[in-house]
Order: C-alpha cells, then sequence, then structure tokens
C-alpha cells in the first residue's frame, strides 16, 4: 500500500500554530482520508503528515435503489438519476440497486487534502490575498505525493538561507530528503538537539518556559554558548533573566553566561551579534536601574499619589494607606507595616515600566539597596505570592500578611464597584486573587477573620475552596455555613467533615435534619418558655442543649465538638417518640418548634450538614 | 567596501524604486513610526493598489536618553515600505534588499520571529514578524489587516527597517553613535546634541498644562474637519494629537487610567477619519 506525503509551505508559523496544527493534524487524517498519519511534522515553515497504509481504491459501494416490486414506476428515475441503464440494475434482498465501483485514492486526494488543509482550525488566523484562506502565516506551497507520484505542487524548499528548491522523489524519502537541504523537520528530533545541546553545555534554566518556544524558531537548531560584560552583574538577577528569556529567547547559564539557539550562520559572528544585543538590552536596563536608584525606594514611594491603582479606586498611594489599615487588622508586625508602605513604591520606577512582570521583585531589590532590614525586603517580594492554584507561597510571615492584604483590598475596591467577573471575563484577576487568599489563609496557616471581609467578597473567596480542596463539593458548602470564624478554619471543616466516617456522621446528621425539617415548618415561638416544658423528654433536651456548647468550632475544635452534638443523638430520639410536637395547644407547640429549632441552629455550628448526601 | 548611512538610504531607494514603489519623502509632521505617515496609513484603505518607499524619522519623545545611550534615540531613523497587494515572493525580495546593501546572509542568522503588530490609537493591527538579525531586530514585517477599525480590502505588505539596527550590521559597528553617516562625519556628530537637547525638552521642560489644552484643541479641530469633509488635514490633527500624548506620556503626566482614555480619543478620531476618507474614495470612484 502506497505512502502520501502532504506538506504545507509557508512562511515562519507562531510556534502557537505549530502546536495547534501537531493537534488536529492526527483526527483530521484520521478523519478526511480514513488513516492515521504515521508522522506528524509541524516546524516554522512547513507542516507535514505522512500517511502509510493509504488503500489504493476506496470501498465498492451498493447503492440502493426502490424495492423490485416497483420496478415498473421507479427504476427508471433510479437509474436515471445515477447515470446507468434500466438494465444495469442489480437486484439484492429485493432492492433494485447499483454497485459502485470504488474510486482511485489518486482521483480523490486532491479534495481531500483541500480539505485537510482548510480543515485546520488556528487561534489567531489572517488573510493575505484574495484567495479566501485564512491561516495563521501565508501558505506558499503545497507538496502531496503518492509515493513517486505527484499530486499537488512540484517541489519542496529546504533551509531559508542555506538551500532553495528540493526534489522530493519519493514520499517515503521526505525526511531524508530535507534533512539534507538543511532542515529537520521532525519537532520532536529538534527538540532532542536542542536539550542534547544545552545539556553538552550544562547549568541551564529556563525558568520562563521558552524551550516551546524555540523548537518553533529554527528548522536548523545550533545550539551557541555566549557571555555578556560582568558589569551587567550589578543588575538584580531577575532583571537580567528577564532580558534574557522575554526579549531574546536565551536560556541562563548562571553569571554573565548564557545559551541561545541559532538556525544558522558563522557561529563566531552570530555569538558576537547575539552578546551586543543582550549588553545593549543590559545597558538601557543598567540606564534605567541607575535613575531609578539614584531617586531611592522612598522617594519612589512618594510619587505614588500621582498613579491611579484602577478607576475609581484612587492613587497607590490609596491603595498603599488602605493595605497598611489591613496589615494591622490581620495582626502584622513592624516588618509587614514598613513592607505595606513600600510595597507598591515600585511601581513610580522606571524599570517596572519596561519590565512589568517583575513588580515586587524590583521593589524588594531596591529596598535591599536603601539598607531595609530583609524581613520588610522579602515581604514586598513576596506579596504576589502565590500567584496561582498550585504556585509557591510567601515563606515569611510579613510576606503572608501582605500578600493577604493585597488581595483583601483588590477585590474589596473591586466589588465596591460592580467589576464582579463574569464567564471568562475577569480584567482584575479577582479569581486569581481569590484562590491566593484562600490558599494563604488555609495552606499558610493566616489567621484571617471570615467578619473582616464583605459579605459579597467573602462568598466569592470561599466558593473557591469548591475548586480549591480535594473534598465533595457539598462539605465545602456545609463548612461555608458553620460558626467558624477565619476563612482558613473553612477549608479544615471541609475536610473533617468530608473525612468522618459514617457511623460518627450520622447521629449529628440525623439530629440537624430531623430538627430542621419540622422546625422550618411553621412559626415557631421566639424564645423557649421553660414553663410551658412538661414532657420529661422534652425537658431532658432543654436541659441537654444548656449543656451543649459548641464554641468548640470556632477554636477548631471540630471533633470535640462534634462528640458534644453526638451526646444529644439519643435524647433527640426520645423526644421525638415520646413527644408530640404538633400539640394543638397553639403556645406548647410553638414552644416545642423553638426547642427543635434551637437544637437545628447549635448543631449548625458544625455546618450546615443537610447538604452532605447520605 | 560598505556602505555608509547615507548611502545604505540611497541603496534602499534605488532598490524599491526598481520594484515599482512611489519615493516619498519623510512626513512633516512628527510620527512615532513610518505606519502613521498618510502615505501608509490612508493609501493602505480601500480596494486601489500601491507601492511607496520613504525615509521616516521615528519621533519617540520617551525613548530619548540624552544622547548616552547608544541605541535609544527620541528620533531614529525608518525605512518604510508598503507594498498593496502583497506578492507572493515579498520576504525573497525583502531578503534580496538585505543582501543589497551588503548585509551576508549565510554568514548572520536571519530570523522570522512571531509579532502581531497592534497600533492602539490607530485601531490597527496586523500580523507579521520582527526580524532578526543575530537576535537584533531589524525590521518589522507586517500584514496589515485591520486600520481605523476597518477591514482592509487588499492585505498590504509593510516593511519598516530600522536603519539604525542595519547600520550596526553594514558596517561592523557596535554603536550607533559611531555609525558613519558620511565620509568623515559620524551618525553622532550629526544627531548626538540634537538627542541631548530634545531629552532635556521632554523629560524637563515640555509644558504639560500647554501640552494637555493644545491636545484638546486640535481633538476638536480635527472633528471640525471630519464634519468640513477635509479627511487629509483633519489626520494631521489626528498626528498632532498622537504626538501630544506622546510628549505628555513622557513627562510622566498620564495616569494609568488617563492613558487609557487618551488612547481611546486618538482612536476615535482616526476612525473617522479613515472612514470619511474612504467614503470619498469612493465617491470619486463612483463619479469617474
Amino acid at each position: 500500500m502506497p505512502t502520501l506525503l502532504l506538506e504545507i509551505g509557508c512562511e515562519e508559523l507562531p510556534a502557537s500554530a505549530c502546536r495547534e496544527a501537531e493537534a488536529q493534524l492526527p483526527e483530521l487524517c484520521r478523519t478526511l482520508l480514513g488513516v492515521a498519519p504515521a508522522h506528524v511534522l509541524v516546524g516554522p515553515r512547513r507542516l507535514a503528515v505522512l500517511v502509510e497504509g493509504l488503500p489504493e481504491r476506496s470501498p465498492d459501494e451498493w447503492v440502493k435503489g426502490p424495492p423490485e416490486a416497483l420496478r415498473d414506476r421507479a427504476a427508471d428515475g433510479f437509474a436515471r438519476r445515477h447515470g446507468v441503464s434500466v438494465e444495469s440494475l442489480e437486484v439484492r434482498a429485493g432492492f433494485l440497486g447499483i454497485e459502485v465501483p470504488g474510486r482511485d485514492v489518486r482521483e480523490l486526494l486532491p479534495t481531500q487534502l483541500d480539505a485537510v488543509v482548510r480543515g485546520l482550525a488556528f487561534g489567531k488566523p489572517m488573510r493575505w490575498d484574495d484567495s479566501g484562506l485564512r491561516f495563521p502565516r501565508p501558505i506558499r506551497w503545497l507538496l502531496a505525493k503518492l509515493d513517486a507520484e505527484t499530486l499537488l505542487g512540484e517541489t519542496s524548499y529546504g533551509h531559508r538561507f542555506t538551500h532553495q528548491q528540493v526534489e522530493v522523489a519519493s514520499a517515503s524519502a521526505y525526511l531524508e530528503v530535507l534533512r539534507a537541504a538543511g532542515v529537520e523537520p521532525d519537532a520532536a528530533e529538534r527538540r532532542r538537539l536542542i536539550v542534547a545541546g544545552l545539556d553538552a553545555i550544562g547549568g541551564w534554566s529556563d525558568p520562563a518556559g521558552v524551550l516551546e518556544e524555540v523548537i518553533h524558531l529554527a528548522e536548523s537548531p545550533l545550539v551557541l554558548e555566549a557571555s555578556f560584560d560582568e558589569r551587567y552583574l550589578q543588575l538584580p538577577e531577575p532583571v537580567a533573566v528577564a532580558a534574557m528569556q522575554a526579549h531574546q529567547r536565551y536560556f541562563p547559564l548562571g553569571g554573565n553566561r548564557f545559551a541561545f539557539v541559532a538556525n544558522g550562520g558563522n557561529a563566531e559572528v552570530v555569538r558576537a551579534g547575539n552578546e551586543a544585543v543582550l549588553e545593549n538590552r543590559l545597558e538601557d536596563a543598567a540606564f534605567t536601574f541607575e535613575r531609578d536608584v539614584a531617586q531611592g525606594i522612598d522617594r519612589l514611594a512618594e510619587r505614588l499619589g500621582s498613579i491611579t491603582f484602577f478607576a475609581g479606586a484612587g492613587s497607590f498611594a490609596d491603595k498603599t494607606e488602605r493595605l497598611r489599615q489591613l496589615v494591622e487588622r490581620l495582626g502584622g508586625g513592624e516588618a509587614s507595616l514598613e513592607a505595606a508602605r513600600l510595597a507598591k513604591a515600585d511601581q513610580a520606577s522606571e524599570l517596572v515600566r519596561e519590565f512589568p512582570d517583575l513588580e515586587g521583585q524590583i521593589g524588594a531589590e531596591y529596598a535591599r539597596l536603601a539598607g531595609y532590614p530583609e524581613a520588610v525586603c522579602s515581604a514586598v517580594e513576596e506579596q504576589f505570592l502565590p500567584d496561582s492554584a498550585s504556585g509557591p507561597l510567601p515563606q515569611t510571615d510579613p510576606g503572608k500578611v501582605l500578600a493577604a492584604a493585597d488581595r483583601i483590598d483588590t477585590l474589596t475596591v473591586a466589588f465596591e464597584l460592580g467589576h464582579r467577573p463574569t464567564g471568562s471575563r475577569d480584567p482584575f484577576g479577582l479569581r486569581r486573587a481569590a484562590i491566593g487568599l484562600c490558599r494563604l489563609a488555609d495552606e499558610g496557616d493566616l489567621r484571617i477573620e471570615r467578619s473582616d471581609l464583605a459579605p459579597e467578597v467573602r462568598d466569592f473567596v470561599e466558593e473557591r475552596y469548591g475548586s480549591l480542596l480535594d473534598v465533595p463539593v457539598e462539605a465545602v458548602r456545609a463548612a461555608r455555613r458553620s460558626a467558624v470564624s477565619d476563612l482558613g478554619a473553612v477549608a479544615a471543616l471541609a475536610r473533617f467533615l468530608a473525612e468522618l466516617p459514617d457511623e460518627r456522621l450520622g447521629p449529628v446528621h440525623e439530629v440537624y435534619t430531623r430538627a430542621g425539617r419540622i422546625s422550618a415548618k411553621t412559626d415557631s415561638a421566639s424564645e423557649v418558655d421553660p414553663a410551658l416544658l412538661h414532657e420529661p423528654a422534652e425537658l431532658a433536651l432543654a436541659e441537654a442543649l444548656q449543656r451543649l456548647d459548641l464554641d468548640q468550632v470556632a477554636e477548631r475544635r471540630f471533633d470535640e465538638a462534634l462528640a458534644s452534638a453526638a451526646e444529644l443523638a439519643p435524647v433527640v430520639e426520645k423526644f421525638f417518640a415520646d413527644v408530640l410536637v404538633m400539640a394543638e395547644d397553639s403556645s406548647i407547640r410553638a414552644n416545642r418548634l423553638r426547642l427543635l429549632r434551637d437544637v437545628h441552629e447549635a448543631v449548625g455550628k458544625l455546618g450546615d450538614l443537610a447538604q452532605i448526601p447520605r | 567596501m560598505a556602505l555608509n548611512y547615507q548611502e545604505m538610504i540611497a541603496s534602499l531607494q534605488g532598490f524599491w524604486a526598481e520594484r515599482g514603489c512611489v519615493i516619498m519623502q519623510p512626513y512633516h509632521t512628527e510620527v512615532g513610526a513610518g505606519t502613521l505617515n498618510p502615505a501608509t496609513t490612508l493609501r493602505c484603505l480601500g480596494p486601489k493598489p500601491w507601492r511607496t518607499a520613504y525615509l521616516e524619522p521615528s519621533i519617540r519623545p520617551g525613548d530619548g536618553r540624552y544622547g548616552e545611550n547608544a541605541f535609544r534615540f527620541q528620533q531614529f531613523w525608518q525605512y518604510q515600505v508598503i507594498l498593496k497587494p502583497s506578492p507572493d515572493d515579498v520576504l525573497d525580495v525583502y531578503f534580496a534588499s538585505l543582501e543589497h546593501i551588503g548585509i551576508d546572509l549565510l554568514r548572520h542568522d536571519p530570523r522570522l520571529v512571531e509579532d502581531n503588530w497592534e497600533a492602539p490609537t490607530l485601531g490597527a493591527w496586523g500580523l507579521g514578524w520582527e526580524v532578526w538579525l543575530d537576535g537584533m531586530e531589524v525590521t518589522q514585517f507586517t500584514y496589515f489587516q485591520q486600520m481605523g477599525g476597518l477591514d482592509l480590502d487588499l492585505i498590504p505588505a509593510e516593511i519598516t527597517y530600522g536603519l539604525d539596527r542595519l547600520g550596526l550590521f553594514v558596517q561592523g559597528k557596535r554603536s550607533v553613535l559611531e555609525l558613519e553617516w558620511a565620509p568623515g562625519v559620524t551618525w553622532g556628530d550629526v544627531f548626538r546634541e540634537n538627542e541631548r537637547q530634545w531629552s532635556a525638552y521632554n523629560f524637563e521642560e515640555a509644558p504639560v498644562d500647554v501640552l494637555a489644552r493644545r491636545f484638546s484643541e486640535h481633538e476638536a479641530e480635527c472633528r471640525h474637519l471630519v464634519e468640513r469633509r477635509l479627511p487629509l488635514p483633519a489626520y494631521d490633527q489626528v498626528l498632532k494629537c498622537s504626538h501630544g500624548f506622546n510628549q505628555l506620556d513622557a513627562r510622566g503626566a498620564v495616569s494609568v487610567t488617563e492613558r487609557a482614555a487618551y488612547i481611546a480619543r486618538v482612536r476615535n478620531l482616526a476612525r473617522a477619519v479613515c472612514q470619511l476618507q474612504l467614503e470619498l474614495e469612493g465617491d470619486a470612484d463612483a463619479a469617474a
């Protein structure tokens, strides 16, 4: 069975487009050609598939016509529609029909391959002529070969600068021909070559993850080592790393060394050029760095009044004042307060304008240069942690306090201004802020009073535990309605409830739901009147309730609280067995309902247990 | 023998003139990039083919470094080419132009690195690349998709050469200031003092309140000219607003929020002018 090659030759595609094509081509081939490709080869200048074992012909097809009984009335029309004579119709299982022979794959492929090209869907397509085609960059050639036979196009092209047109003698020779023409079309092989090159140099790092893009930036990858002038080591390390990675896609090697991937050229010339480029960038960073340092972090902090946090939310100076108050409320000490004062100072720096992703890190560096204690500097540095559901937390207590204050402020102000996230729209990153707050409280053991959060904010924040914690969402819902007073305890209680064995949860759950169900139905008294209690079982229940103290919940002593609540179970059971709640006397009835409602509310300090299915 | 700076410019003029471009000259109003010259912005609208090439001083007040940085200037030089519609071999022709000014593409490492161009003040965007030579961006290459918020009928290819950086490769120098402009005269001789004085003006002296007032005046004048159906002079007012905004920004007088508001104001003007220009072209075609 023959081998098929389809090559879509493009102007240099973005890495993201290469990945999109790589993900879609197998399924497109399976659907449109009937066979999955043996190789999917994507890179900056070409997307290609090699399909092996393609059938020579499509299968014969039986086209069923009218029943034989209707031959006189319907056969003519059916035959005409299919362009055959009535005599040539066959009969199978009582029906007329025709056997349409399968077609040669060579006839089918041009249409099918066109469908493959048009079937690719990209996030950022463009137009380049009036063909109506949309693709991430212009398509400049197509080549399709079935073994040695050319179905579409004429030739392929080698490396853009070292080679020109190349003849592909047959589909199966494709890889060999391109490799001889300075092109490695296989992305996995390019990755292997690049990683091997980096490993051979050793000590490389890639904190920003540029490797995934670099794989698609060269057809003929060549890993080179280079260095920059040591005087730029005075710059904060994150600045040098950002200049290397974000702008130049280099791999830092530590100190003043770096590695990069070229696509050709004279190694000495290319290395010298790349070194000059990086030094230009570092020189410019050094210019802004020195101007910032000449001002110093305290003067930068004084300029925050003229920089808007966001519309309606005041300036960064206003934000700074709010941060100080929040830090105090969170029990932060002197270092946290000082860190709050300096936290946003780098927003006034020129270096943050050039490297916005380094906010916090640059401020911390400037605080160090100004001689502030390390506890203050590291808190400034850690204020944006954690930045995701899995990223690292601040290591220091002042860092945790400042990080929490920053998020509480952003959430509070944004909600006050009505910027609640909707669908995928979350321009202020409120979901991330809420997740960060949840994690600071839970994993970071930072005490954040629930009552300090505006109700709308509190709901929004606590909802995040539903997806953040590895417990059933019902346990989170139950815990959110408990009497716990700090945010982290919501998580702790949700975990406690989710892990409870049924024999421990069951009796308490029963007390809570039964008392809740009946007392919710009718009006109860506003409080229990002891004078109206007569039956021994109701007196016993009232007394047990008096003794019950579930304030342990607020202190996270869930186990003890549950044990206390469990002691109510036999008393409540006896109450329901002996006492008629819905007594005819309305005041006695209302009193008993009140008693049950009190039971419900007291046990409810452990959470809205009815949320948990049993 | 390597070309000096003015020979490099002349060489590009000749190269693109031979390929059917109308050779224009720099525009008389400050532009942050050659793209803003009406020979690009307004001519890219509509269904008429157009090829042009011209030198353009790019004026960016915030980028000045008092002439003390070898690579950043408040006025630097671009060479701008528009090919509308873009020919199939446009990249080959572009690379041939680099060889034409003396760059050996086999000695260096030329790359096309994704760069999706967007000019928020123009309501314009396109897809393309920054062209690297040995890691240095020497050209911005863009297939325009929209201008003034309008989808384009014919897709133009825009080639914006960064002449100062290309000069480094052509002459094998490491500082723009040391490039030879003409025999015995360096880039620095011609422009260094200019950089020092303009940086002082842009960062220290430019009067914020006057600039803010002028912005509003140019805005009003633009609206008036749009009403009078005079898109070409109206467009100059857009340019003056755009430059005025850049000046205010360089003085650190624009907060983050105001920034978005200023950009929106310029964009609205640009959009109105572009729409009017298209309408008038349509009317003229109908009359013909």
